[in-house]
């Protein structure tokens, strides 16, 4: 199965995020997004949630707690999913493809 | 290598100059920030593509 | 084993460009990143890390003559950096 990793650092683009994991979920590619620096904050976004069943979402802890998130609530993002940079570096190498929104 | 180049806005003459240096004359590009977008097309370009660049 | 370069062209991201070029060295040992225009705007959480981003052999480039002279820096044009990026296997732009 073929793996697509997304990094969102901008809190600009959920609608791409959202489409493109849609997308190639339907398509049966595995889908990892790692969410950092302002791009956090859409874990606070209502559409968010639309994201829980079609890729495995990580946070970065660091992100969350700097931008004042520390104790919010983020669907399907579970505290073994709030993780360091380290996970995104991982990502990079595992997946075939990498995106940055 | 063959690169995709994204477009999540319009770019300017850095990131025009950048994706010269990269692919020359001939690039492919797909464009995200205007009109209706296909996204099944999308990752389909993406995964046909062995590096893909998704500039700001 | 993956390449890979971190562009930083914003300013307000400068340091979370820095972190995730640290946290990338963690498991790719090739790691550029490049600082795009701007100057930097040095504080002692940036020093400390771009420390250790030298520690972990990662290479810092940039176009502006100041993070050259002040910051260490190696050198590229904007042709070089094109240059750069294109001989790595993934580009990060913030």
């Amino acid at each position: 199965m073929s793996k697509l990793g997304i990094m969102v650092r901008d809190n600009k683009y959920l609608d791409y995020v959202i489409n493109t994991a849609k997308a190639a979920n339907k398509k049966g590619i595995e889908v990892e997004i790692f969410f950092t620096g302002k791009g956090v904050l859409l874990t606070q976004e209502e559409r968010f949630k639309e994201l829980v069943d079609v890729a495995k979402l990580f946070v970065c802890d660091v992100s969350f707690r700097a931008n004042g998130l520390e104790g919010k609530e983020v669907p399907g993002v579970g505290f073994k999913q709030f993780v360091t940079q380290a996970r995104n570096a991982e990502m990079i190498e595992e997946c075939d493809r990498y995106l940055v929104f | 290598m063959k690169v995709l180049h994204v477009l999540k806005s319009e770019p300017d003459d850095t990131t025009k100059k950048l994706m010269d240096v990269i692919s020359g004359e001939d690039k492919d590009i797909f464009v995200l920030y205007e009109g209706d977008v296909d996204w099944d097309k999308f990752i389909d370009e993406v995964f046909s593509h062995e590096k893909v660049i998704c500039w700001w | 084993m993956k390449k890979l370069a971190v562009i930083v062209r914003d300013k307000e991201q400068q340091y979370e460009a820095l972190r995730s070029s640290l946290g990338a060295l963690l498991e790719i040992p090739s790691v550029k990143m490049i600082v795009l225009d701007h100057e930097i705007d040095m504080h002692e959480a940036y020093e400390e890390n771009m420390e250790f981003l030298d520690e972990m052999e990662g290479e810092r480039y940039s176009n502006n003559k100041a993070n050259v002279e002040k910051y260490g820096f190696k050198y590229a044009t904007l042709d070089e950096i094109g240059e750069m990026l294109k001989e790595v296997d993934i580009v990060i732009p913030f």
